[in-house]
């Protein structure tokens, strides 16, 4: 709870009064002012810079140094004064988080200085305000990680380990060029190779100048083909080489397959070998040479030594979907412009413009200003719609590009603050679900710590407690004591989820369980089934359930279970009370009292009306069963 | 053509934006409000000069600009029941803190209820409880102001509660209330009757005497 609100905690019990005609049962007495201490002004001396604010100021938060008795250890007796040698700039936050529930972060202050003030002054970080957390969680990870990349930079350069197999340290080796000499050799092998092998693609489409005795020119490729066939395999060699290597090492075979750099290792190497296995057919040579075009993907291969490809890839791929939106615009765009050059063409003679797809190809050279000029319009109307196509190709085309940047910047921060936030999410709303059910079970802990006893047990107990229990500040128990009236107006109890669903689940069976009462003489609460059972039973009870009516055959299953009472209200003493005394439960632990949970999965309420054993084990297998204790 | 279409999106969108500023200037002017002087708050009410200081810094901490509007307060009064909903019955209490009904309580305002309520005698405290019952301020407390009361009472303490509630309890409630109240049976209870049956009732009496020292 804000403690700001803390100040209106006397107008919220003071508005109590408006229950008073409507409440069915007395109030219960108020709490006594444990100290009526003045309100009176504390010195807080931080390194020589001094902090003056109401003690009830710093008594809101209880749980920190500040605002419990841990201060009296920083007190200063010739100065009359709280003396704290830390850092006071730091300490000008922590100061107003106690005057205004926020705790906020300074931007210029170093991340790891702030988290030491905050540990030292006993407040946890997780309260920091929603205007600073963002900035406070983005600087934190930032500084984990670098040192985690510290960490893990010391560890790369470490030996190998010994105890790594030989199939992980090849692995490692492909991986991280970095870690070993070899490795390094490896990769920049390869590399030379790949560049090999695309140089030689190339220069093999060069015209060389003819032997002497030739005449006409023919490519390097034909004139040489000897040495660029060797040359061919030996990098295919290599390659091949290569990827089984990567195979065998690979940890995990088939997501190595499936990626996309082994695909282009594939690609890259398979022409090779298909052209080896087929003949010097005439039919096939020309589909074979369209094979080769393939062997242009090695080059490919070179986005494993350059992560900027990498990243480019990822930049596409990220971008698909306004590329995909682009390209249809401008489908839509010179679709729409060829369709009218075309019609305005087709008056003029000699047109090259014969259909609308030829008109396709004006568009697209016009729209993105290339202007080849193998094909101009000759009418006016042509003439004029093929100048509004050229200015509005330069709008079209001039449109993407920053479009595609700006969303590769939109797409690559939001991703980023996406994960960020989803992640902060998690967290933000568990902590408000966590201060409010604080909250709440406060009170509910606060009852059951039986703090709420009546007036004379509790000035008998004063002296013998007052040095165990815990000091609790007074608003805290004014805030509990305004609960309990409002509980005495409604006649209803705070509880908690669990111990509703299961007075809820006993209310449920409460009923059916009196059709069955001719069964066995117990009564709907069984209490008296409790009792005279205590002999068949010697693993357990389970008081204030019916279930067992009529299972008696298979209750020896259930015997695993135990069940422990919940601490209700006192008109269950008495039950607690036999239950203590009947019940020899078959564990060796003391059967004392603590909440417990028993959920059933559907009422059992239908099922058992033949009452013969056979279906009720079945129902008592598929429904039994989760019994926590708490 | 998507480039004409382009142009008009953006025309209407920077309308629309002019009229964002207007709304922003205007929020810029915020209400602040001062309360009179502490003497004459001493004499109106109750409370002696420290406690007054001790309410008003509370006050101000909490609303810095004087006034607390009812989503203010709605917030304020729901975080001291975080199990249920609070918002109904802190409705309620809001206008009948709000004596001028104008939508904002004023530090004064305030501070008059509360003497009234912690300091003021015991027929103040039960016209006080009275104003807040007659929601339509007819002077009379029908059935149907009641169970709206009681039902909103029953709101607060939210879901999980021992026994479980269920639908009729406040119904059931404001008929006791009604039992007990409405003395020539006419179905309404006015101020005479209701001040009559709490004096009546010991345990109430006693209950409204616990809440003076809360200061």
């Amino acid at each position: 709870m804000a403690a700001g609100v803390a100040a209106w905690l006397p107008f919220a019990r003071a508005a109590a009064i408006g229950w008073m005609p409507v409440a069915s049962a007395p109030m219960p007495p108020p709490p006594r002012d444990k100290r009526r201490g003045q309100d009176g002004l504390i010195i807080l001396n931080v390194s020589g810079t001094r902090f003056q604010t109401w003690r009830n100021t710093l008594e809101r938060y209880p749980d920190t140094l500040l605002g419990s008795t841990e201060r009296d250890f920083f007190f200063h007796e010739e100065t009359n004064e709280y003396f704290f040698d830390r850092d006071p700039d730091i300490f000008r936050h922590i100061l107003n988080f106690y005057r205004t529930g926020k705790l906020h972060y300074p931007r210029h202050e170093c991340i790891s200085a702030y988290d030491e003030e905050l540990a030292f002054f006993g407040i946890i970080p997780e309260i920091i305000g929603d205007c600073c957390y963002e900035e406070y969680k983005d600087r934190r990870r930032e500084n984990a990680e670098r040192i985690q990349d510290d960490e893990e930079n010391d560890n790369n350069n470490d030996m190998v380990l010994p105890d790594m197999s030989f199939r992980e340290s090849m692995w490692r080796a492909f991986e991280n060029p970095h870690t070993s000499t070899m490795a390094l050799v490896f990769y920049y092998v390869t590399g030379f190779f790949i560049a090999v092998s695309v140089m030689a693609n190339v220069v093999e489409t060069v015209p060389c100048v003819g032997g002497p005795n030739r005449a006409k020119e023919i490519s390097c490729g034909e004139r040489y083909s000897l040495a660029f066939f060797c040359l061919d395999t030996a990098c295919v060699m290599i390659f091949t080489v290569e990827y089984l290597l990567r195979l065998i090492a690979a940890p995990s075979r088939y997501k190595f397959v499936k990626s996309v750099m082994s695909i282009i290792d594939v690609v890259a190497i398979m022409p090779y070998y298909i052209g080896l296995v087929m003949t010097d057919n005439e039919d096939v040579s020309g589909a074979f040479v369209t094979l080769r075009v393939f062997r242009v993907f090695r080059i490919f291969k070179f986005s494993r030594h350059s992560a900027g490809l990498r990243i480019l890839g990822y930049t596409l791929k990220s971008c698909a979907s306004e590329l995909g939106f682009l390209l249809f615009s401008l489908t839509m765009a010179i679709i729409i412009f060829a369709t009218v050059m075309f019609y305005a063409e087709k008056g003029s003679s000699a047109s090259k413009f014969t259909s609308i797809p030829a008109a396709f190809w004006y568009t697209i050279v016009t729209m993105t200003t290339l202007g080849y000029g193998d094909m101009v319009p000759k009418t006016i109307m042509g003439k004029i719609f093929g100048s509004i196509c050229s200015l509005s190709g330069v709008l079209v085309i001039a449109l993407p590009v920053p479009v595609i940047v700006s969303n590769f910047s939109r797409i690559y921060h939001q991703s980023q603050r996406a994960e960020k936030r989803r992640a902060q999410k998690k967290t933000r709303l568990a902590r408000i679900r966590a201060a409010k059910s604080g909250g709440a079970n406060a009170y509910l802990q606060y009852k059951r710590n039986g703090m709420l006893a009546d007036a004379e047990e509790e000035a008998s107990k004063q002296a013998g407690q007052a040095l165990v229990c815990k000091s609790n500040p007074t608003f805290e128990t004014q805030h509990h004591h305004l609960l309990h009236c409002l509980e005495k107006t409604t006649n209803h109890e705070f509880v908690d989820e669990q111990t509703y669903e299961t007075s809820c689940m006993e209310v449920s069976l409460a009923k059916p369980s009196m059709s069955r009462s001719s069964s066995l003489s117990s009564s709907p609460h069984g209490l008296s089934s409790c009792c005279t059972r205590r002999n068949k039973r010697k693993s357990f009870n389970v008081p204030n359930s019916n279930m067992t009516a009529g299972r008696r055959g298979s209750i020896q299953e259930l015997s695993t279970i135990q069940i422990r009472e919940r601490p209700l209200s006192n008109s269950r003493s008495s039950l607690n009370a036999k239950f203590e005394e009947t019940v020899p439960l078959n564990s060796e632990e003391q059967s004392y009292i603590t909440a417990a949970v028993i959920s059933m999965p559907t009422p059992p309420v239908t099922t058992p009306e033949g009452g013969d054993s056979a279906s009720s084990h079945d129902f008592l297998q598929s429904n039994i069963v989760r019994v926590s204790a708490l | 053509m998507g480039v004409v279409l382009g142009t008009f999106s953006m025309h209407t969108k920077q309308v629309t934006f002019r009229a964002d500023k207007i709304d922003d200037e205007l929020e810029m002017t915020m209400v602040c409000h001062r309360p009179e002087g502490l003497e004459q708050l001493e004499a109106q009410t109750n409370f002696t000069k420290q406690e007054l200081q001790v309410l008003y810094r509370g006050f101000k901490n909490e609303c810095p600009s004087g006034v607390v509007n009812e989503e203010t307060f709605k917030h304020i009064y729901a975080q001291f029941f975080p199990h249920g909903d609070a918002s109904t019955y802190a409705h309620y209490l809001f206008n009948a803190f709000d004596t001028r009904n104008n939508g904002s309580i004023k530090f004064e305002d305030f501070v008059m209820g509360l003497s009234t309520l912690l300091r003021g005698t015991v027929r103040d405290k039960l016209e006080w409880t009275f104003h807040l019952y007659d929601i339509n301020r007819d002077g009379l407390i029908n059935k149907e102001e009641m169970t709206e009361i009681v039902r909103a009472i029953y709101d607060m303490m939210g879901k999980y509660t021992y026994p479980a509630l269920k639908g009729d309890v406040p119904k059931q409630h404001v008929d006791a209330f009604f039992e007990k109240m409405d003395k020539n049976k006419d179905g309404v209870v006015t101020l005479e009757e209701f001040v009559l049956a709490c004096q009546e009732d010991e345990n109430m009496m006693r209950s409204m005497q616990l809440f003076e020292n809360v200061m």
